[in-house]
């Protein structure tokens, strides 16, 4: 298409005045051209750079502090395997979150739940009713797909309030699970099925690697893919995505369904991973799931929820408990940790952000 | 949704100031107010308090606001220099100037979002305000503000609305006492002459009726005859007759001796109803206090440009747009009387449209519109030629502004059929996505909420109509190809700066319209449908916007433009079509296309009323006896139309 700017167009930009020519020059350097001085241009300035490593600076500090305080313990592979080998389960929940609060739906509040339930449904199918493990896993995986299509169903096509929904959903689900359990923790799933959690690849458990391979992808359809851009624009304004001809409801619709696939896959590697489930833990992820995905909107990209900047978020908040409790800090730190670092974290790169901007 | 909401509350609520503090505020106001006894909205006891006695005004001497010397500098950029400005008791005092210039800066500093540099001076009737501006205060001192697009809360009622930020709680139960809020606002309410429901949303409302809710809101703090209410760009939503409403309203506020700062992009509008205007240009005042009397908007333009405006009268910008434009004009028939049901068939031929060249020529060409319904759209017909601008109006509520919606699926029509090059869409069944495939397009009037999404970039905006409907969602996207694709249309429309990567939000309005256009200028649309391309966008972005309008229509695309102001349509339109109640009342072609025409068809055959009542009587008291001579020479005065049969 070759519309040839009409003349008009180039006329105005003799005669126009100073703050507007200001911009002009702004712009005829090209985006290669960027003086330090255009502010506006917050992708480079200082503020910006600051806010995107701030957090990845302070994780270096805290190894270093941690480091020099206790050197014998710190500084060892096993911290670095504790480190790296115990945070699947809030890797995988934290990327259900991203998929819901990534088209603009905000608290997505039962996806521990859907994750418990589908951790539960394994144990109890295969060690109380008998069922071959792979054929129990599929089927906790298809359940939690469904609780995130109802939640979809409900919050898309209904128009139900989306904390309503999924709060009353991640409490039933609890209460579904408790039930099929009978309020007992549940175990003896087969070794070999721990394979698909455990098998250690260069020190690590595998599922380290599913949970880095995950978010990689959530972070390549967000950045790099039309489906990408098109979350970014439902989360930022639904008319104008619908009336550019994105199909709105059905993006939030699958982002709920696949919200419940990752949780439900993500329930059965933590299952596969213990050789049961206690129903009461999914209770316990609630929080850290909120705390990490959020602690991400202060990495890499400030002031967005971006997948990498998440999966720093969960491996920097569990470096800080570790360390902490090799120093010798009782349980309560990680509640403590977990909440300070959060609210300061966001603070500190919201205000370098606005700053920037 | 929500967070949108919830943005509208928060400004709502900053603008009325603190609940909390509203009982200081509120004996504050009382105090200053003199005239009235039990604080400035007491005033009920008069019927018409507002057309004061001349002896009111006879002790004000002081200019109502002097604003001395107010400088602001945002890190190196000086957005304002030593700004000066007097308003006059009992005058509409207008500033103008293009996007960035300044004047939305001097509107914060008064409204006290900017603290200025030090050195400047803003006083209201002769006393000075600390400065940088605290609201609370200014309020006490007759400062009052109307912000942009009337600062209402759509969801709230009509006393909500009024009261915001000045409830009162009862001694004891701390509960708002409604009998007192209810008798405080229908106090206002008939202050200004208007009886409106109190309890009804403000959403629910006509235009003009919003519009005095919100004049109402502004007025409790200015007691009659003191004082001044700014206006910043109140007005930009409100079609022609609530416009005049509201101009009645305000001549009679300024009948009082309080005076009045009108922010405006509407240059006619000024030109009509100020008395005086201030010019800004890069922050300094290039013309200040001049009278708008005997000044024409061609004369304004160029003050505000610094340069003359081409483009800006017909003539010349028939030959800007290029061999087509002759052929255009050839085209549309000089005048078609039209009746409200002959085009209801749309296939009957028509010996008078027929005779155009354009048309002989365009059999496959031709875009037709048969029998569009909508929610009061009522069987609208029409046909557009390749390359043909079509306006379309109405009063406000007639529906007019439907057709561009229910034509690109973004509303659903209830009937009617849109054929293009041969294919023929159901257009109660087609959504944007059909609609953007077979390249027919929508430029929605809401810019914020339905044009673009303004924290992404302008690349990002551009592309979208191609991202959203790409099929293969997860193939990476070709970053290299579509930085020279969108290079080349924001170029196009001129936006500055042309910098893809940069958020929409950071642009001003004009660019921002710029790059909406770019938008869907790049989906090469065979039938591009506009809802008020031009509104609350400066000269400068207006003139760039109408040729590259007239460009794309060069090329072949018909264009349907659904707005109210006339001056534009007459403008850019070859034809323009007039709705009422729901169906095409009239069409005006060829020569017929001149605002008078198009306001006269617009109001069933009545002349264009004045937009100041006081302006043709010339009987205003509060005048300065230099600032209003001779009503000034009104565009739109009483001349029978020519071109039009109804």
């Amino acid at each position: 298409m070759t519309v040839t700017a009409p003349e008009a167009h180039r006329q105005p930009g003799r005669g126009r005045g100073r703050d507007l020519r200001r911009g002009a020059r702004a712009g005829g350097q090209g985006p290669h051209g960027r003086g330090r001085g255009q502010k506006e241009w917050h992708g480079h300035s200082a503020g910006y750079q600051g806010a995107r490593f701030a957090v990845l600076t302070v994780w270096a500090l805290l190894i270093l502090v941690y480091g020099l305080a206790e050197p014998d313990t710190f500084l060892t592979t096993g911290t670095f395997q504790t480190i790296f080998g115990s945070q699947q389960a809030l890797v995988f929940l934290t990327a259900a979150l991203l998929c819901t609060i990534c088209v603009g739906e905000f608290v997505d509040l039962s996806v521990p739940y859907v994750f418990g339930l589908a951790a539960m449904i394994v144990p109890v199918l295969n060690v109380q009713h008998g069922w071959n493990v792979w054929l129990a896993s599929l089927v906790a995986i298809a359940v939690a797909t469904a609780c995130g299509a109802v939640n979809g169903a409900l919050v898309v096509r209904v128009g139900v309030n989306t904390i309503v929904v999924t709060l009353g959903m991640g409490t039933f689900l609890l209460g579904i699970a408790l039930w099929i359990s009978h309020l007992t923790a549940v175990s003896g799933l087969p070794s070999s099925f721990s394979k698909i959690a455990l098998l250690d690849v260069g020190g690590l458990p595998i599922s380290f690697y599913e949970g880095l391979a995950l978010m990689a992808g959530l972070a390549y359809v967000h950045l790099a893919t039309p489906l990408g851009r098109n979350m970014r624009f439902v989360a930022a304004n639904r008319e104008v995505s619908r009336l550019a001809g994105v199909r709105v409801n059905r993006l939030r619709f699958g982002a709920f369904v696949a919200a419940g696939l990752i949780s439900g896959i993500g329930g059965v590697i933590a299952t596969a991973a213990t050789g049961g489930f206690d129903p009461i833990v999914s209770h316990s992820y609630l929080m850290p799931v909120f705390a990490s995905v959020f602690l991400g909107t202060a990495i890499l990209q400030p002031g967005r929820f971006n997948a990498l900047g998440t999966l720093v978020a969960v491996y920097f908040l569990a470096t800080g408990i570790l360390g902490l409790q090799l120093m010798g800090v009782a349980a309560w730190v990680s509640d403590v940790f977990y909440g300070g670092v959060l609210v300061i974290a966001v603070t500190i790169s919201t205000l370098l952000h606005a700053r920037s901007s | 949704m929500q967070t949108s909401q919830h943005g509208a509350r928060t400004e709502f609520a900053d603008l009325a100031g603190s609940p909390a503090l509203d009982a200081r505020d509120e004996a504050a106001a009382g105090l200053a107010a003199m005239a009235a006894p039990d604080g400035p909205t007491g005033s009920a006891s008069a019927a018409g308090p507002v057309l004061a006695p001349a002896s009111v005004l006879a002790e004000v001497a002081a200019p109502r606001l002097r604003v001395e010397n107010v400088s602001k500098t945002f890190g190196r950029h000086r957005a304002l220099r030593e700004v000066g400005l007097d308003l006059l008791p009992g005058e509409i005092h207008a500033l103008v100037g293009q996007n960035g210039c300044g004047k939305s800066t001097l509107a914060k500093v008064l409204t006290g979002y900017h603290a200025p540099d030090p050195g400047g001076r803003v006083l209201v009737d002769g006393s000075p305000l600390r400065l940088p501006v605290r609201p609370l205060e200014a309020r006490a001192a007759g400062v009052a503000v109307v912000h942009q697009s009337l600062g209402l809360v759509n969801e709230a009622t009509v006393v909500e609305n009024l009261r915001v930020g000045r409830f009162q709680a009862g001694r004891l139960s701390r509960r708002i006492r409604w009998g007192h809020e209810r008798a405080e606002a229908s106090a206002l309410l008939e202050r200004l002459g208007r009886s409106l429901p109190l309890h009804v949303p403000v959403g629910t409302l006509a235009e003009e009726a919003r519009a005095a809710v919100a004049i109402a809101r502004a007025l409790q703090d200015a007691s009659p005859g003191r004082g001044l209410i700014i206006f910043d760009e109140s007005t930009r939503s409100l079609g022609r007759e609530a416009l005049e409403q509201f101009y009645e309203i305000l001549d009679e506020v300024v009948g009082t001796g309080t005076a009045v700062l009108l922010i405006s992009h509407r240059l006619e509008e000024v030109v009509e109803a100020a008395d005086r205007v201030t010019v800004l240009r890069d922050g300094v005042v290039v013309e200040s206090g001049l009278l708008t009397a005997g000044l024409r908007e061609t004369d304004l333009a160029r003050l505000v440009l610094g340069r003359a405006l081409a483009g800006s009268t017909r003539s010349p910008a028939a030959a800007l747009a290029g061999p087509a434009s002759a052929a255009r004009s050839e085209a549309a028939p000089s005048v078609v009387a039209r009746g409200p049901g002959p085009h209801a068939s749309p296939g009957a031929p028509e010996g008078q449209r027929a005779a155009g060249p354009a048309r002989a020529a365009a059999g496959e060409g031709l875009i037709e519109l048969a029998g569009v319904t909508g929610a009061v759209a009522t069987d609208l017909s029409l046909r557009l030629a390749r390359g043909e601008i079509v306006g379309i109006t109405g009063l406000a509520g007639s529906g007019y502004d439907e057709l561009p919606y229910l034509v690109t699926g973004a509303r659903r029509a209830r009937a009617g059929l849109l054929s293009i090059d041969g294919a023929t869409l159901a257009l109660a069944e087609l959504d944007s996505r059909a609609a953007i495939a077979a390249r027919v397009v929508l430029v929605p009037e809401a810019r914020e909420h339905a044009g673009l999404a303004l924290d992404q970039t302008i690349a990002e905006n551009v592309l979208l109509p191609r991202t959203g409907r790409q099929r293969r969602g997860l193939a990476p996207v070709r970053r290299d190809r579509e930085r020279s694709f969108v290079k080349h249309w924001i170029n196009a429309v001129d936006v500055r700066p042309p910098a893809p990567e940069m958020t929409v939000g950071k642009l001003s309005g004009g660019n921002q319209q710029k790059v909406l256009m770019a938008k869907w200028l790049a989906a090469r649309p065979r039938l591009l449908a506009l809802h008020e391309p031009t509104q609350a966008v400066d000269v400068g972005a207006r003139a760039t916007i109408t040729a590259a309008i007239r460009a794309a229509a060069g090329q072949g695309c018909a264009v349907l433009v659904a707005g109210t102001d006339e001056n534009e349509l007459a403008l850019l339109c070859d034809r323009v079509l007039v709705v009422q109640e729901g169906r095409l009342a009239a069409e005006l072609g060829g020569g017929g296309v001149t605002p008078e025409a198009i306001v006269a068809a617009t109001y069933a055959g009545g002349a264009r009323r004045l937009l100041r009542p006081s302006a043709a009587r010339g009987t205003t008291p509060a005048a300065p006896p230099d600032a209003r001579p001779d009503p000034p020479e009104q565009p739109g005065s009483p001349q029978p139309p020519a071109g039009v049969s109804d």
